[in-house]
């Protein structure tokens, strides 16, 4: 199955498959939150539109000798960087930007993040989003590296940064089959990435907030929605590159990544709400120690099948 | 309500500013947040209504005032006085959101700008209300070569942001009309990374979620790391109500669980601990439910890990308190201010939060405790 770059003119459609992503996964995370009160889960499940239309409604805050334009960047940055992360997915036959290097493109999306949480805890002047900020950064520093080693196995065993030809590699055997442990470690990278579940230390309740403290109205609503849409982002690129994209019996390859996605998009949120909070300083260690090592043992693996089988 | 103020009140964000002594009507204020679908909030920009719980003394109701002014709008203020006014009050603060026209003259009568909060009074005021109040009134402007003197913002303030501590040099640029942080002079402590990082002066509370009534640590921070720190406890006006504390009762024990998961991030976790307190509160028998629960707080291995070592206090860590509370321990640890000062000393801001609230402190005990200057 090749894969066809259609023109650019389908990106709106793909924005819209992103974000509808990102609603389901805030739509399933009201209704789990909803269940744990006591409520009917139906009533979580409408989350996603109230807190858009109450966001919406809502007067945007600003505070004292705010760094104004590099807050916007940073606000702007989590949604603009999902979008582009998914733009190289293969959807099905189809993909917006067919590139030569899909796997690196989306490891240098993921680095953009580094600046663009620091940035918007950076942009409000104020005590406890710049320490989010920092957070981030220092959660940043335990996930990247394992991070890139857990993308480098599934390129080693495709021979490409091709995004189609991964996909077309994983016909017989689905790569999580045999690289578990770096799907595990890119599931983890995506949870942290996004803000998310154990890793969302840089916005979570002991800084108020943290990146997220000072902003309201539609700022909050962008870095809100940013983080569930780099949620889904990262799981279709999960699927693409360790479930075996649109490969599937009967069903059409693009019903198969959407099914694909929505599976694991839905096993992140689950998993993401099961957990407590890492802080970074305790995070460093296992990341370092642990991660890092077995990822560099499963790309070794992955390696030497590949160079015996040829 | 048309359906977009109905949509856009269904998750209505509460805070809560609770005054020592009503805790069991912050309880019943959070019970009905939940009932109707809406969810607390994390600062004041999250915030949709600001729930007063209780009569705030002169600096409390400042303190207020400060959070209230950074509510981003449609807002809405209400106070209650007991368990019974809390139903009531909800309804008046949603009729107050969804009544546009008030809240469009509300933001038209706001400043466009935000502007410098006034300064938390620093002035150690052990005894004496009188005194105490006279301070608070006292709001040194930026000039002031008074020592240390920090905003009084609240919670998380973006309107004071970099509270500089070296207002000797005049020179200093100050961006926004706020000082930047420098280096300090006689406080400017050792720094373990040895970077020498500025310092910063910044209150913790009174209004804070997961965080005890009316408490005010006034920290030194350089980066995130509390290098100095100094609590003190902000008065209601006249004594609180008589059996409204929750406090060393099973449903007090379970509202510290509460607030201790909820800052480590366990949620569901958090809103069991909650539902199972105000289960306790309303006096229904829930021993099954406090068993299980208790036994899925204790088996929890990655939440003791993350508390391990955190706020050790008599050979105890917050991990140690957690599991105690949660198999149905006495609560009660006496501990002075001073303690709670020292446990906040040298950790960073997010550590600080956690053992603040592993040490479950009743701030509506009024036992005084001489807190000397930091």
């Amino acid at each position: 199955m090749t894969v066809v770059q259609v023109s650019a003119g389908w990106v709106p459609l793909a924005a819209v498959l992103l974000l509808a992503g990102a609603a389901a996964a805030a739509g399933l995370d009201g209704a789990l939150a909803a269940r744990a009160q006591g409520l009917p889960a139906g009533r979580g499940l409408v989350t996603p539109v109230a807190e858009t239309a109450r966001l919406f409604r809502q007067r945007r805050r600003t505070t004292v000798a705010a760094d104004s334009p590099l807050r916007w960047v940073g606000v702007a940055g989590l949604l603009t960087v999902a979008l582009l992360m998914a733009a190289v997915v293969p959807f099905g036959r189809w993909t917006v930007a067919d590139l030569a290097v899909g796997v690196v493109w989306f490891n240098a999306m993921d680095v953009l993040l580094w600046a663009a949480v620091w940035l918007a805890g950076w942009g409000p002047n104020s005590l406890h989003p710049l320490v989010g900020g920092y957070r981030f950064l220092a959660q940043a520093l335990c996930y990247e590296l394992p991070l890139m080693f857990a993308l480098t196995a599934p390129a080693v065993a495709a021979g490409s940064l091709r995004l189609g030809d991964v996909v077309a590699a994983q016909s017989g055997l689905w790569f999580v089959v045999w690289m578990p442990v770096a799907f595990a470690v890119f599931c983890a990278a995506v949870l942290a990435f996004s803000v998310w579940g154990p890793f969302r230390a840089p916005a979570d309740a002991t800084g108020a907030g943290g990146v997220l403290a000072e902003s309201s109205g539609v700022d909050r609503w962008l870095l809100g929605t940013g983080r569930y849409a780099l949620l889904a982002a990262g799981a279709a690129f999960g699927t693409t590159v360790f479930l075996g994209g649109g490969q599937g019996p009967v069903l059409p390859a693009e019903l198969w990544l959407l099914v694909k996605t929505a599976v694991l998009l839905a096993a992140l949120v689950v998993l993401g709400r099961r957990l407590p909070v890492v802080r970074p300083e305790r995070l460093a260690a296992p990341a370092w120690l642990v991660a890092l090592p077995l990822v560099l043992v499963q790309l070794l693996v992955v390696t030497v099948v590949v160079v015996v089988r040829g | 309500m048309d359906l977009t103020t109905r949509l856009a009140t269904a998750r209505t964000a509460v805070l809560v500013a609770e005054v020592p002594g009503w805790a069991a009507t912050r309880c019943a204020v959070e019970r009905e947040v939940r009932t109707r679908g809406w969810r607390l909030a994390g600062s004041p920009a999250d915030a949709d209504v600001l729930v007063v719980c209780g009569r705030p003394g002169p600096r409390l109701a400042a303190a207020v005032d400060h959070v209230w002014a950074q509510l981003p709008g449609p807002r809405a203020r209400v106070q209650v006085h007991g368990p019974a006014d809390v139903p009531p009050a909800l309804d008046a603060a949603l009729a107050d959101l969804a009544d546009a026209p008030a809240q469009r003259r509300d933001a038209a009568d706001r400043p466009a700008e935000p502007a410098p909060g006034s300064l938390a009074t620093d002035l150690p005021a052990p005894d004496g209300d009188a005194a105490r109040d006279e301070d608070a009134d006292r709001t040194p402007g930026f000039d002031d070569p008074g020592p240390a003197p920090d905003p009084d913002d609240g919670t998380d303030d973006g309107t004071d942001p970099d509270d500089g501590t070296d207002m000797s040099g005049m020179d200093m640029p100050m961006p926004g009309g706020v000082p930047l942080a420098g280096g300090g002079d006689d406080d400017q402590l050792p720094d373990p990374d040895r970077l020498d990082l500025d310092v910063l002066h910044v209150p913790l509370g009174p209004v804070l979620p997961c965080w005890p009534a009316g408490l005010l640590v006034h920290t030194t921070l350089q980066g995130d790391l509390v290098v100095a720190a100094r609590a003190e406890v902000l008065e209601p006006a006249g004594a609180p109500p008589a059996g409204d504390g929750v406090h060393g009762t099973p449903a007090g024990r379970w509202d510290a669980v509460a607030a201790l998961l909820a800052l480590a991030g366990d949620a569901d976790g958090a809103a069991a601990a909650a539902r199972l307190r105000d289960a306790l509160l309303a006096g229904a028998d829930a021993a099954a439910e406090e068993a299980r629960l208790g036994r899925r707080v204790r088996r929890s291995r990655l939440l003791h890990w993350s508390l391990r070592g955190v706020g050790e206090l008599d050979g105890a860590d917050a991990a140690d308190r957690l599991a105690h509370w949660a198999g149905a321990g006495e609560q009660l640890v006496p501990i002075t201010l001073e303690q709670v000062a020292a446990l906040v000393t040298g950790v960073d801001l997010a550590t600080a939060r956690l053992v603040v609230a592993s040490l479950d402190l009743d701030t509506s005990d009024r036992t005084r405790v001489p807190v000397p200057a930091p």
